[in-house]
């Protein structure tokens, strides 16, 4: 079942001087249980695609897509108090800097049992509900894997480690029981032993309650054990998107195959000192966008018929837009 | 916590040390013999007394008399007024509670409107309301108190003849001073009509309580709503949102009290400025406060009674300053230093 | 912004371009600047603008009314006090003296504070956390109280008022400089400089000054705003310019006795006072806009 469909999504911010297209028609499909990676260079607009969706979009930008809906509902044109129970009950986010998502004067425990929905809860009196809030949120704790409980509860934010406050934030996200988790690069700046275990959890979350996540991130290497589908993401525009294995195997876009090239562990042919492969240049600031395709000025394939933006070809789920893309040199 | 707490009441000792010596080092400035201002008797008087029961020596040196004059304070005997001749504690102890009463109604006013303004600004951040809010305090703030003062009285009292001109009660009425601040006095004392005393009471109370307060008033809007705008962009407040909480629910549970903490040393900080103010106003209405009387006393070169009420005065406010302080450190979990908020 | 032009040259404003241009964009600062401009022209070109000598007693023309009023002329565009002066060249003298004199002694306490906080912020130790405290104690006290205790030592008169508002406001300053460059050392680029091997007047001089000019110029608008309220408050209580002086304070003390039947003789003086103060907060308050939005851009 398609639980959010984004087409041809538009966001439009005005700098003195004009509209600039800070994202420029993003597709992207998210399935029920698919742990779906979204992935791109920082500064191509990953975060305000999460933003979108969430409506935390302030009101300087505007928003323009042919479809953006929400297991069929129309996230663009509902009111606001709807979308925003849609987001307390379907979906929940986590965010990079987790200590910089939590109130610095409430305790962990406090902001854990506001999440708890109240519905969940089947006592009724005053002290048998806190007594309930209170196992609900140890139990959560428990699944997450923060053992000391007591301890987590009991604090605020800037006395816990970053990786288990991290922790804390997936809790938190599950309390509302979502169907999708969006986690925006949540394992920014961890070192490697917390990386794997947050990993671990998002990918078991995944697979025993089957609740979606949207992974963004530019991590290629934590992406490819955990996520089914990637969709790869260039200043703002949607580049290529399919299944992961098949993405690594035969990648169609230029842009996708140099970012797996630039990733060592990727390739098994790399001969002994050797020059690691990159794309030359950086990606443009918003104030000189290249028109039609963005990565044309960056692109050694590039000719004439790149500044005109590509449409989207598709080979089964495999979807990409490009002129040449790579499939067609092997022809 | 107990080292704070050690920290600090060290801390006052130590102002409450300088202030003590600042008062005494101020019998040396002042013009004339150093004994005579510290005493407020004449030279001639003191020599008779010597004998009895004076014990500042006027010969000894000036650690001994430090030592005598600490001493005096704290028995009580602060001196005696050069113009009045009467003992200069009963005359603070008289004039002070009527300052404080003023002023504490001046804050209590200030606080009870500016802080709710200030929340509305902020949440209408760039719209009408928060423009035109933001002139009348920056107009507000800007009014020179001494000049606001003199409009009302022409204007309400003058004019429109709706509130007295001066003094703190009519003369009709006599109450027996107890605390020292009329409303309470008035409802203590049993021998007049009550509520014609409290209205009269409150009709001279109301020109120079609005003259204090309208400064402060903009001052703690402006603080708050910078503080408040802060709050509503940093990083959680957009986190809370995106887990679909409502923003009454954000504002309530989490915004003011966010933005409320940070600025709360700034706001106690009004405290000395509005007492500034209330004096220089205390002259302009002739309210028998502080203010008014150490102004007075400075005309008249009175020194023991200038001595005495800057002391007064100033260890008001040091206190008030580091008890606010004190109970900030303690009570927030987030504290490391002080933050000085912006306006 | 989308360039427009042939070239691919880049055009990068310098920090302090950017801030005119958001200072620039809030028209009210700017007509708060002019403001303040006509104030300092008033000051230095005073002389030449007064109609009359300030000082002068017509006693031929006691209370003449402005010339708004249906029985006013305008010969006395201000109309006269209650000795026959002429207002206006009163107003122009006072503005000179209140604003000149406040300028005056906000540069004098600038440079005095800053240099105090200097040495308060660089060294480190006990003589350091001893100064700290100190300060942090005066700091709670109202620069008018201070102003208050200097002339009950010194006695009345513009002189000693002048002192003791000098020495008022210095607390202030020393406590911010001192505040920013606690903060500024514990910076990286300061560290790098000091792994350069730069001495303590280096780094001061060539990393901590520049940095410290923006903060300066909004602490010296303050100081502004509250030295002119502190001169007139003390011109008012007659503790600082006396009686036949035109400081706008003073002024206004004279004219409580005749306010009843010659309201102007209060409503211009304060009215010059408060558009003065005013122009200071909006220059002020426009400053500050701009230092914190500039990095929007």
């Amino acid at each position: 079942m398609v639980l959010l469909d984004i087409k041809n999504l538009t966001l439009e911010i005005d700098i003195s001087g004009g509209w600039v297209k800070a994202l420029d028609k993003i597709n992207m499909v998210i399935h029920e249980g698919q742990i779906h990676a979204l992935v791109g260079e920082s500064g191509s607009g990953k975060s305000l695609i999460v933003k979108a969706i969430v409506g935390a979009l302030p009101n300087r930008w505007r928003i323009t897509a042919d479809r953006m809906t929400w297991k069929g509902q129309n996230l663009l044109t509902m009111s606001v108090k709807a979308r925003r129970k849609i987001i307390r009950k379907d979906i929940s986010v986590i965010f990079q800097n987790p200590i910089n998502s939590l109130d610095p004067l409430l305790t962990l425990g406090q902001q854990l049992k506001e999440m708890l929905a109240a519905d969940k809860l089947t006592k009724t009196w005053f002290w048998q509900r806190n007594a309930e809030k209170q196992e609900l949120a140890i139990k959560l704790l428990h699944k997450v894997g923060i053992k000391n409980h007591q301890l987590c509860l009991k604090s605020y934010p800037h006395q816990i480690a970053n990786d288990v406050v991290q922790k804390f934030m997936i809790a938190m996200a599950l309390a509302s029981e979502p169907k999708l988790i969006i986690a925006d690069d949540p394992t920014k700046g961890m070192e490697v032993t917390s990386k794997t275990q947050i990993l671990k959890l998002l990918s078991r979350v995944n697979q025993v309650k089957s609740m979606s996540v949207l992974f963004v991130s530019h991590d290629l290497l934590a992406i490819s054990n955990m996520a089914s589908y990637m969709t790869v993401l260039y200043c703002g525009q949607t580049v290529e998107s399919g299944d992961l294995q098949q993405l690594r195997k035969r990648a169609f876009h230029p842009y996708t195959q140099a970012l797996l090239d630039s990733a060592p562990s990727f390739r098994k042919d790399l001969p002994p000192k050797s020059l690691l492969s990159s794309l030359d240049g950086t990606i443009p600031t918003l104030h000189h966008l290249p028109i039609g395709c963005r990565l044309g000025p960056r692109c050694p394939r590039a000719r004439r018929e790149c500044v005109v933006i590509p449409q989207i070809r598709r080979v089964h789920t495999h979807f990409y837009s490009c002129h040449f893309p790579l499939h067609w040199d092997a022809k | 916590m107990a080292n704070v707490l050690l920290r600090y009441t060290n801390l006052v000792f130590v102002t409450l040390f300088i202030l003590s010596l600042l008062s005494f080092i101020l019998a040396y400035l002042f013009p004339g013999q150093a004994v005579e201002n510290l005493t407020g008797l004449r030279l001639n008087e003191l020599s008779v007394l010597q004998n009895s029961e004076l014990k500042y020596a006027v010969d000894d040196n000036v650690v001994v008399q430090y030592w005598h004059y600490m001493g005096e304070l704290f028995a009580g005997n602060w001196g005696v007024s050069f113009s009045s001749g009467l003992p200069l504690y009963d005359d603070v102890g008289h004039y002070l509670p009527a300052s404080i009463e003023l002023s504490a109604y001046a804050l209590f006013l200030s606080f009870v409107i500016g802080l709710p303004l200030g929340f509305l600004a902020a949440l209408r951040h760039h719209k009408l309301t928060d423009y035109s809010l933001l002139s009348v305090s920056l107009v507000g703030y800007s009014i020179p108190v001494f000049w606001l003062a003199l409009i009302m009285i022409l204007v309400f009292s003058l004019q429109l003849g709706w509130f007295p001109l001066s003094g703190r009660i009519s003369l009709l009425f006599e109450i027996p001073s107890i605390t020292g601040f009329i409303l309470i006095d008035i409802l203590l004392s049993d021998s007049i009509d009550k509520q014609a005393a409290l209205i009269d009471a409150l009709r001279h109370l109301i020109l120079p309580t609005l003259s204090i307060a309208v400064v402060t008033t903009t001052l703690i809007l402006r603080i708050t709503r910078r503080s408040v705008i802060e709050t509503l962009n940093s990083e959680f407040i957009l986190a809370a949102y995106a887990r679909g909480l409502t923003p009454r629910q954000v504002l309530m549970r989490h915004g003011v009290r966010n933005a409320l903490i940070p600025i709360l040393p700034l706001l106690a900080m009004q405290f000395p400025t509005l007492l500034t103010n209330a004096m220089i106003v205390e002259s302009i209405f002739s309210w028998p406060g502080i203010g008014n009387w150490l102004i007075q006393a400075i005309y008249q070169q009175d020194y023991p009674a200038i001595r005495a009420g800057m002391l007064a005065v100033s260890v008001l406010v040091v206190i008030f300053t580091m008890s606010i302080d004190l109970t900030i450190r303690l009570t927030d979990p987030t504290r490391r230093r002080a933050e000085r908020a912006a306006i | 912004m989308p360039q427009s032009s042939l070239y691919q040259e880049e055009h990068h404003p310098s920090p302090l371009q950017f801030t005119w241009m958001e200072f620039k964009n809030n028209h009210i600062a700017v007509a708060g600047l002019f403001c303040f401009a006509f104030f300092l022209i008033i000051t230095i070109f005073c002389p030449l603008l007064a109609p009359f000598d300030p000082n002068m007693q017509q006693i031929g023309d006691l209370l003449i009314p402005p010339s708004w009023y249906p029985n006013g002329g305008i010969s006395h565009l201000f109309g006269t006090d209650a000795l026959g002066r002429d207002l206006l060249s009163r107003i122009i003298y006072g503005c000179r003296m209140t604003f000149g004199i406040s300028l005056l002694l906000v540069m004098v306490a600038m440079l005095l504070g800053v240099g105090l906080g200097a040495l308060a912020g660089m060294s480190t130790g006990f003589r350091s956390s001893f100064l700290n405290h100190t300060l942090d104690s005066i700091q709670a006290i109202p620069t008018l109280l201070i102003a208050i205790i200097i002339i009950a030592i010194l006695g009345p008169g513009l002189v000693n008022s002048m002192w003791a508002i000098a020495l008022a406001l210095i607390p202030q300053f020393v406590h911010q400089t001192r505040d920013f460059i606690r903060h500024e050392l514990s910076k990286e680029y300061i560290m790098a400089a000091k792994l350069d091997g730069a001495s303590k007047t280096h780094i001061f001089a060539h990393s901590i000054l520049p940095n410290m000019g923006e903060m300066l110029v909004v602490q010296g608008t303050l100081a502004l705003s509250v030295s002119i309220l502190d001169i007139s408050a003390l011109g008012f209580l007659k503790l600082g310019a006396q009686a036949p002086s035109s400081e706008l304070g003073a002024m206004l003390l004279e004219g409580i006795e005749v306010a009843y039947i010659a309201p102007w003789t209060i409503a211009v003086p304060g009215g010059a006072l408060f558009i003065m103060i005013i122009s200071i907060n909006l220059v002020g308050d426009g400053l500050r806009s701009a230092l914190r939005n500039r990095l929007l851009h």
